[in-house]
């Protein structure tokens, strides 16, 4: 198939929404276009995009999956993919039509400034992740060459490092040392009763801590080595949590500017339509589920119609999903959505389906909303945090149970897995219907 | 301004990943293959059936939230009349569906392969990569015989190994190279053919490796022996007849059911059948006996025999039984014992009785094995146990 479009095409096009970019105050990264087919562009999907990164057979799953999909046609190669960093990398599949490249190209300027202006990814160091990944597989690759170590044990331990991946502090906030926090409890104590006294040295408390590969890495008997993917997984998810954390508000984003911007091309009809058609599709709301793309766009379409353009801006800079949806999203909102809860029933006869719980009338929308902020970003990852190493090198850990139980077969995995990178006994805390449970 | 470029594209990154996962599947296939070994009718398929193995997916444990009535997740539904109470279908992950260059979500997905196989590569995965030491060196031996196989062509010959078709070819390559020597001339001279044209298909004698086999399956059918017993014997039998099948050419299947007397039956009587008659197990033995004397002789057969039974004989027929057994012993490769004993709880008079495998304990020797099922996880170690090393021989 012979495409409509060639480089003169896309740079052309390139420079209207680069100069309109400039003229609505956007301020992003620039942008590297690579061409690709769509075979490439599954084998960049499953490794989030990267250009390059380290081996692991869960991303062969990812492409297999992906795959297997887009050949049962059950699902859309994406319509854009790029990456955080400075320069932005984004792909172009050579298979979509000129309109499509358009779109995709002013979608990726919204995505492009968001990466750059919002807060949480003030860390994420996007000049260098390209080296940083590059790096880390040579370092990976060569623990798998290595005689001594190999593919065996570098997959075992990868695996048990990768369940606890996103098991790390939910801001970037710099944390106290130990000492720190130490002298922190003891002033408290001091506070209340002067004569109380204390040695620092002496007394002993642990400050429980939220990054667990962190803990692992300072912690547990390891060779260098496995320090080192320790080192690697926990840098990656710092770098990929900030994107969990703002899927909706960074979709929304980049939908509102493609949106806005092909209006302000003033294209002719012949990419417009097809354009506008492609909008509606990619933030269709999905019945039943929650489509990013939907939600984000309608939210920020709507905090521009009700507090101007400036808020916006405002919002992409400063907050996250979570804060998003608690600060915007209104009664009318969650009911123009058609928001509700639902969860799992179980029956007698073992059967279980879907019950819709709660929709958003004037009684509940609230109780929805909550549900809904509950499960967005990074609340959907439950918290589990280190609270101490108790008598026989027990790592201890505890989870911040905030009514909702776990999945305790997936848990117990999980604890399997942690026990085997800390390299002996693993007490896990939680509450399963009540009651304090433990692994 | 951007910058365009043609992607250079990295012969196909994933590769190494995914061939890495594929081996993951492989062995979870390997360990989802015991539940349907038990679950299959034995025999009398074609390699062309194929099985549905569901596998487990390769999953990435986290830590995720249940999904019981307390952890109630939210939907969008525009314009849609919903009401509580209402039920919905499943849920669909469509929010996956798109996504920039970011990270796959934390929900626990449900990841269910189901692998279709044939049984030729149920056998496989089942018994290729087993450790079964010196397993075929051991128990199987192959009888060996001479037959004849091709093996180039020669100038001499007798008459009916004549090629012709060589003969003609050799007979124009002469022509060709003379008439290249002749510069073209004397075109329609006759051109016979001689001795040395004639080319003869050579054969030469071969040792014929693998030969004829046959499987005898003897079953208790008394009383005793419960659907639940026969239902583990019947998977017990289906791996050794994969197993076997495997590595003959020719592979006869005998049934034999016993009670009190000795019975051949077709497959199908063999599982079906129950009686509530006593047992006598030397009424088996020697119904086979008669039969490997009638049809299977040992010069020309390899013979196996497995035996199921739920260890209960009639006590007066402990000495007979010792005696066939020895005589089926010395006929065959490998006697297989297998006793099937699912009642923890027994009743005490036949707990009083003695058990078959305890007389057979002194038969016991490489080509004698016994071993006991008590539940379906059992089969496999049964079965290594009887083809496998000889470890628990002295």
């Amino acid at each position: 198939m012979k495409s409509d479009w060639d480089f003169k095409f896309l740079q052309k096009y390139d420079d209207k929404i680069c100069e309109l970019s400039k003229d609505n105050k956007l301020d992003w990264f620039d942008i590297q276009y690579e061409v690709c087919d769509y075979y490439s562009m599954i084998g960049h999907m499953s490794y989030h995009g990267m250009p390059t990164h380290y081996g692991h057979w869960s991303f062969g799953k990812r492409f297999e999956r992906t795959h297997q999909m887009y050949n049962l046609g059950m699902e859309g190669l994406p319509y854009e993919l790029i990456i955080n960093s400075d320069p932005s990398i984004a792909y172009l599949m050579r298979e979509n039509p000129a309109y499509m490249q358009i779109l995709i190209m002013a979608h990726c300027v919204g995505h492009s400034d968001f990466f750059k202006n919002n807060a949480k990814f003030k860390h994420t160091r996007p000049g260098s992740v390209i080296q940083r990944m590059r790096s880390a597989k040579k370092r990976i690759q060569g623990y798998v060459e290595n005689p001594n170590i190999g593919i065996e044990k570098v997959e075992k331990f990868m695996d048990a490092a990768h369940a606890i991946q996103f098991q790390t502090y939910r801001s970037s906030v710099v944390r106290q040392t130990n000492r720190q926090y130490k002298e922190k409890i003891i002033r408290s104590v001091l506070d209340v009763n002067p004569s109380e006294a204390l040695d620092l040295d002496e007394i002993d408390i642990f400050q429980p801590e939220h990054n667990i590969l962190k803990f692992l890495r300072e912690n547990a008997k390891l060779r260098p080595w496995q320090q080192d993917i320790l080192e690697i997984i926990e840098s990656e998810s710092q770098y990929f949590l900030p994107q969990m954390k703002t899927k909706i508000m960074n979709e929304g984003w980049a939908s509102f500017w493609h949106y806005r911007m092909c209006h302000q091309l003033e294209l002719e009809s012949k990419f417009h339509i097809p354009i506008l058609k492609t909008h509606n599709q990619v933030i269709r709301p999905h019945v039943g589920g929650l489509n990013p793309y939907h939600i984000g766009f309608e939210l920020f379409r709507r905090i521009e119609e009700r507090h101007g353009l400036e808020e916006c801006f405002i919002a992409r800079e400063t907050l996250e999903d979570t804060s998003f949806i608690s600060n915007y999203l209104t009664e009318k909102d969650c009911r123009d959505l058609g928001l509700f809860t639902f969860s799992k029933k179980k029956y007698k006869n073992k059967t279980s389906k879907f019950v819709i719980d709660k929709i958003s009338d004037e009684e509940d929308w609230k109780l929805v909303k909550n549900t809904l902020v509950r499960n967005v970003g990074s609340n959907s990852i439950p918290v589990i945090f280190v609270d101490g190493i108790d008598v026989g090198n027990t790592l201890i850990l505890q989870h911040e149970h905030d009514g909702r139980d776990l999945d305790l077969a997936y848990a117990d995995e999980v604890v399997r897995h942690i026990s085997y990178l800390w390299g002996g006994e693993v007490k896990f805390f939680t509450v399963v219907e009540g009651d304090t449970w433990e692994i | 301004m951007s910058t365009f470029k043609e992607h250079k594209s990295v012969a196909d990154r994933s590769a190494s990943d995914r061939s890495r996962h594929k081996k993951k599947i492989e062995e979870a296939i390997k360990d989802g293959i015991h539940h349907i070994v038990s679950d299959e009718s034995i025999i009398g398929k074609d390699g062309k059936k194929k099985f549905k193995i569901p596998v487990r997916g390769i999953k990435e444990y986290r830590f995720v939230y249940s999904d019981n009535s307390q952890n109630p997740k939210a939907a969008t539904a525009p314009g849609k009349n919903i009401q509580k109470g209402q039920q919905i279908g499943k849920a669909s992950d469509e929010s996956e569906a798109q996504g920039t260059g970011d990270k796959a979500s934390n929900e626990k997905g449900e990841e269910f392969y189901e692998v279709e196989i044939t049984l030729e590569e149920l056998a496989y995965y089942l018994f290729n990569d087993l450790e079964l030491p010196d397993l075929e060196k051991k128990t199987i031996k192959n009888i060996t015989g001479n037959k004849y196989q091709r093996h180039g062509y020669r100038p001499k010959g007798i008459r009916p190994r004549l090629d012709k078709k060589k003969t003609a070819i050799q007979r124009i390559k002469r022509k060709a190279a003379q008439k290249a020597e002749s510069l073209g001339a004397e075109d329609d001279e006759s051109f016979p053919y001689r001795e040395s044209d004639l080319t003869y298909r050579h054969i030469r004698e071969v040792k014929k490796h693998s030969s004829n086999a046959v499987i005898f399956f003897i079953m208790d059918i008394s009383g005793s022996m419960t659907q639940q017993k026969k239902f583990l014997a019947r998977s017990f039998f289906f791996l050794l007849y994969q197993f076997i099948n495997q590595r003959y050419k020719t592979l006869d299947v005998v049934f034999v059911s016993h009670d009190t007397q000795a019975y051949e039956v077709s497959e199908e009587q063999f599982f079906q059948r129950g009686s509530s008659g006593g047992t006598i197990v030397s009424s088996a033995l020697k119904k086979v006996d008669e039969i490997i004397c009638q049809r299977y002789h040992p010069d020309a057969w390899n013979i196996y025999t497995f035996q199921c039974s739920d260890g209960d004989n009639w006590p007066d027929d402990m000495d007979s039984m010792i005696e066939s057994a020895q005589i089926l012993q010395q006929k065959c490769q490998l006697y297989g014992y297998c006793e099937i004993d699912p009642d923890s709880e027994r009743m005490k008079w036949i707990s009083s009785m003695s058990k078959v495998s305890e007389e057979f304990e002194k038969l016991k020797s490489k080509n004698f094995k016994i071993a006991k099922i008590y539940t379906k996880n059992d089969i496999w170690t049964a079965f290594k146990k009887l083809l496998g090393s000889s470890e628990v021989l002295s």
